[in-house]
């Protein structure tokens, strides 16, 4: 594994999130604080409800927290992504975020190459022949350029999530959030897709957080963290009992 | 192939309403058109019939503010000189246009319109349909030639007593086809048998309609304005193509039934608007989910928005061409049923600007479904 910077790429510092009023309120994320680090691979953990998906959502700049700074490297300086406008922020993500989300939610009509020339053609990234490299580059690392041509139908659910890390890592993000990644896949799919996202991480210099349920996941990870009640800790990666 | 018509074909079943309300609206919108067109083409007969090959360059001169060419009032012979000795105008004909009473063989009365011509083969006016055969016969005085299709209607195919134009009798010496009559048959004639027909209702040295031949569109133009200029007040003057639409356009308005067909187009634009809206909201709805992820990705919603429309574009383009064809068959269908449904291109040029219009408007309208799209969807 290589080693990873000392310095993070993203902080989210004393996050707040609550959801409700009065009696029905209830805090998903309590003075919450991260850092995720370029290179790094960190795991989010908890029970249903406690604020997994929340967290993801706030650092990504899809949720915007009641308190509490979400500082991103963008272009070497730090920015705080809440103090972004929206179209500033949807700029960012559209030049540093990648998503990967458990449905894989791939156009049905669309080919596995075109699921990712669509995000290099309408973010700006690369058009036409450019774009249809890029592509098939990616696809080639993730193993699925024999597939290129198969639209979501003609694939299995392992495939199809390849395709999807493919969208996700096609415009080389610098941080890339996946939500449950392997949850609707078998083991053995649900471990390619974590070394895919290992892969990412270690030689793109990307960092990665992954929501999950699943402690398999642990040897894939660099860091590990929990999440109850809207209070996080960092834990050791050696899953209990061992 | 776009990613819009890509996932139009893909999902052909979803989108099929929405071509069929397209064709639908295409359909009713260009037959509806058509046929009112078709329809009131009757009442431009005389001036399009007259030596159709010629009608932009042949002047109509006639009274003043005459709407259309079957409301024209006697105007004196002696107009004749402000038209003739022009150069570049060959010598002007009288033309006896005149609704008249027609009694038929077995009794009772019909109004007719008597179209009295020169009927040697330099004339103008005479119908085209007339062939050299049937203007000999009309030479002979008090004959007449009617359409095919009011023989039945003026009661010609009764073999007892005989038929009768303003009290006097007349003979009836062939019938020509394709010239359709609305309110009253046209009653084809020499402008001699006209003249006694019409009796002291026509003014003698009268005559409904002067008709002159230009050498060139342009001179037929330019010989209207001067006459318009010159004489404005008791005569009118026409190039024959101008005539024609205003004689058209005159009845279309007059008797409202543009605005008739106008509803009824109305109608079937709500109900494709409808339906293609319900359909690109139903196809964006079962697509928000991966337009949500893009949004993630922070590719522009604007993105989106376009390939909505382009999709819009695509439903109104395939309906269309699913219309055309159908028009097409059911126009000689139609035509077999007797019925003129006149598709010229300004007919199926507007249904495709007004069917494009619809559909962009559906898409617009299903650009509100886009708005809702929210990333963070993907997360609950």
């Amino acid at each position: 594994m290589p080693a990873i910077s000392t310095t993070p790429t993203l902080r989210g510092v004393h996050l707040t999130r609550t959801y409700g009023d009065g009696a029905k309120r209830r805090a998903a994320l309590q003075d919450v604080s991260i850092s995720l680090y370029p290179g790094q691979i960190a795991l989010l953990m908890g029970p249903s409800g406690s604020g997994k998906s929340t967290l993801l959502a706030v650092l990504s700049g899809l949720l915007e927290p009641d308190s509490g700074q979400v500082l991103a490297d963008d272009g070497g300086e730090m920015h705080d992504v809440w103090a972004m406008t929206p179209k500033q922020r949807e700029a960012y993500r559209l030049r540093t975020t990648g998503f990967i989300f458990q449905g894989f939610n791939l156009f049905p009509a669309l080919t596995a190459r075109q699921q990712l020339e669509i995000v290099l053609n309408w973010g700006g990234y690369a058009a036409g022949g450019e774009g249809r490299r890029q592509a098939d580059e990616m696809l080639d690392r993730l193993g699925m350029l024999p597939n290129r041509s198969k639209k979501p139908s003609q694939l299995s659910g392992g495939e199809k999530q390849r395709v999807a890390i493919g969208r996700a890592l096609v415009k080389n993000p610098s941080f890339v959030f996946a939500d449950e990644p392997t949850s609707a896949l078998d083991w053995e799919n649900g471990q390619k897709v974590m070394e895919l996202l290992r892969d990412g991480a270690h030689d793109r210099g990307a960092s990665i957080l992954v929501v999950s349920h699943d402690h398999r996941l642990l040897p894939y990870v660099d860091v590990y963290y929990h999440l109850e009640d809207g209070h996080l800790e960092e834990r050791p990666l050696t899953p209990p009992g061992h | 192939m776009s990613y819009a018509l890509q996932t139009l074909w893909h999902e052909r079943q979803r989108y099929v309403s929405g071509v069929f309300a397209v064709t639908f609206s295409a359909m009713l919108i260009a037959l509806q058109c058509g046929l009112l067109l078709g329809l009131f083409k009757i009442t431009s007969i005389p001036i399009d019939h007259a030596t159709p090959a010629l009608r932009d360059r042949i002047i109509w001169v006639g009274s003043t503010g005459a709407p259309s060419v079957d409301l024209g009032k006697p105007i004196p012979a002696a107009f004749l000189t402000r038209l003739a000795g022009r150069p570049g105008i060959a010598p002007p004909e009288m033309y006896i246009a005149n609704f008249a009473n027609f009694t038929k063989p077995v009794g009772g009365t019909e109004l007719c319109f008597l179209l009295g011509t020169r009927l040697d083969d330099e004339a103008l006016a005479p119908a085209d349909v007339l062939t050299p055969e049937l203007r000999a016969a009309l030479s002979e005085p008090f004959t007449i030639v009617v359409d095919q299709s009011d023989v039945g209607r003026l009661k010609l195919d009764s073999s007892e007593g005989k038929p009768k134009i303003n009290g006097k009798e007349v003979r009836v010496v062939g019938v020509v086809a394709g010239l359709k009559s609305l309110a009253a048959p046209w009653v084809f004639c020499s402008t001699h048998t006209a003249r006694q027909l019409m009796g002291p209702m026509l003014p003698p040295d009268h005559t409904t309609y002067f008709l002159a031949r230009a050498d060139s569109p342009e001179r037929a133009r330019q010989v209207v304005t001067e006459l318009r200029d010159a004489y404005p007040d008791d005569m009118a003057a026409y190039v024959a193509e101008d005539f024609s639409y205003r004689s058209r356009e005159y009845w279309l308005t007059r008797t409202k039934a543009g605005v008739a067909i106008g509803y009824a187009a109305l109608l079937g634009l709500i109900v494709g608007a409808v339906i293609t809206y319900q359909t690109l909201k139903s196809a964006t709805e079962a697509s928000a989910k991966e337009f949500a992820i893009l949004l993630a990705l922070g590719i522009p919603r604007w993105r989106i928005s376009v390939m909505v429309l382009q999709q819009s574009f695509w439903v109104a383009v395939i309906g269309m061409g699913c219309a055309y064809p159908l028009c097409l068959g059911l126009r000689e269908l139609a035509r077999l049923g007797g019925a003129d449904v006149d598709l010229r291109w300004e007919v199926l040029a507007g249904t495709a600007a007004v069917t494009t219009f619809m559909c962009a408007g559906a898409g617009l309208w299903a650009l509100r479904g886009v708005r809702q799209i929210e990333p963070m969807s993907l997360l609950r």
